[in-house]
């Protein structure tokens, strides 16, 4: 757990297990009811024939976003006690591509790659194998490769509307605009797809 | 678009409204009340003697972490060697929150006397700082104690008076390079390079998603 009752020293590191334990099951339960564990689901969103993964994000982002906004303003919860991390951005904007396309080779984010290997998809378990082998490859050249290209584009602690130099209910609601937007503008590519697709090619996307 | 897609939008977008009327996060304070604040002001655990600051310098101690909270221009004047400079009216400064709220370093602050550095103490406290000592009496007391230490009367001269008086003594020569006869100018602290301090509080590390 990131915030706020584990740095604050209410709960031990045991019972923070046990609630990342059951906060993993719900995920894994609800990547799976949501057929995130279907590649042709995340894959979809490259294509632009399902925009189903981006309109979960956004709306997840989004309702966190405005949750611990307002719970902070109310004096519920101190945002300050989380955990957010520092911003490389050279460093992120690689990683990112590279992320981005093992999404779209792949099928899997690294998370639905575990829910979907425990649903028994084969090419899950090779997907994993390939995480390992990623991990691994990067610690033993990370001296040699990459030491340097971790530390470009320091920028510390980043607030957006702080570097922006906006008040911060502004960006969020611009932020909230922007969501929302983007969830019509998919819908829409969806649909135009989907009028495009045969019955047979919507059965086997799975859509 | 569905019902419940324009039900969740609609929220949303409340939501992202209120948001506009609302302040910017900043960190709670921490003492709430009056019986906090008192039973704060109370613990006598935030000091440190000038003694125990002298023993922690001479010996080299890596965890020493002095704050001098006075001026630049007095800082500049004269400080406590490895000291470094944080005015008073800078202590809430993002910037110095690694220095001033953490559990790796004992960070000591110093004024002249002891009321401006409770001040500031209190005042970090107050935002959930932790980890600082004031040294009690500031440089007066460290003038009276260290630099220019008063023997005892021989009457009321016990065995541990005239062992910290010899500590005193030993201190004196160590800061102002006085001969153990007579005295001379104290030399000027030598002023520090900022140290790097890593913040590590109880901060964990986030995952992906």
């Amino acid at each position: 757990m990131i915030g706020p009752l584990y740095p604050q020293g209410l709960l031990n590191p045991e019972y923070n297990l046990l609630i990342g334990f059951l906060i993993g099951i719900g995920f894994g339960f609800l990547l799976e009811a949501a057929g995130f564990t279907n590649t042709r689901k995340l894959a979809g969103v490259f294509y632009g024939y399902d925009a189903t993964v981006i309109k979960v994000f956004f709306t997840a982002a989004v309702t966190a976003l405005l949750g611990l906004f307002i719970m902070h303003n109310m004096g519920i919860i101190d945002v300050t006690l989380t955990f957010y991390p520092k911003t490389f951005w050279i460093a992120t904007l690689i990683g990112g591509a590279i992320m981005g396309l093992g999404f779209i080779i792949g099928g899997f984010c690294p998370g639905t790659s575990l829910s979907a290997a425990a649903t028994g998809k084969i090419d899950a378990w090779v997907f994993i194998g390939g995480v390992m082998l990623g991990i691994f490859g990067f610690i033993f050249t990370y001296e040699s490769l990459w030491e340097k290209l971790r530390g470009m584009g320091k920028m510390g602690k980043v607030d957006i509307a702080q570097w922006l130099g906006i008040r911060e209910g502004i960006f969020i609601f611009l932020f909230v605009l922007l969501s929302v937007a983007s969830f019509y503008v998919f819908q829409k590519w969806q649909d135009a797809w989907k009028n495009k697709l045969s019955k047979e090619d919507i059965d086997e996307l799975g859509l | 678009m569905k019902k419940l897609d324009k039900i969740i939008i609609g929220i949303l977008l409340l939501g992202g409204f209120v948001s506009i009327f609302l302040n910017d996060m900043l960190p709670y304070p921490h003492i709430k009340g009056p019986e906090e604040l008192v039973y704060a002001v109370n613990q006598e655990g935030r000091y440190i003697s000038t003694d125990e600051v002298a023993k922690m310098i001479m010996e080299k101690d890596p965890s020493l972490l002095l704050i001098d909270i006075r001026s630049p221009q007095e800082y500049e004047k004269f400080t406590l060697e490895g000291a470094m400079n944080i005015p008073a009216d800078s202590l809430m400064n993002p910037a110095n929150r690694d220095y001033l709220d953490q559990d790796v370093y004992t960070t000591v602050l110093f004024s002249n006397g002891s009321s401006a550095a409770d001040e500031a103490w209190l005042m970090l406290k107050s935002y959930g700082y932790e980890g600082n000592k004031v040294m009690k009496g500031g440089l007066n007391e460290w003038y009276r104690t260290i630099l220019k230490p008063i023997k005892p009367a021989d009457e009321e001269l016990t065995a541990e008076l005239e062992k910290q008086y010899l500590f005193r003594k030993g201190a004196q020569i160590y800061f102002t390079g006085a001969q153990i006869i007579g005295n001379s100018a104290p030399k000027k602290a030598s002023k520090p390079s900022k140290p790097i301090v890593k913040r590590k509080k109880k901060e964990v590390s986030g995952g992906c998603g």
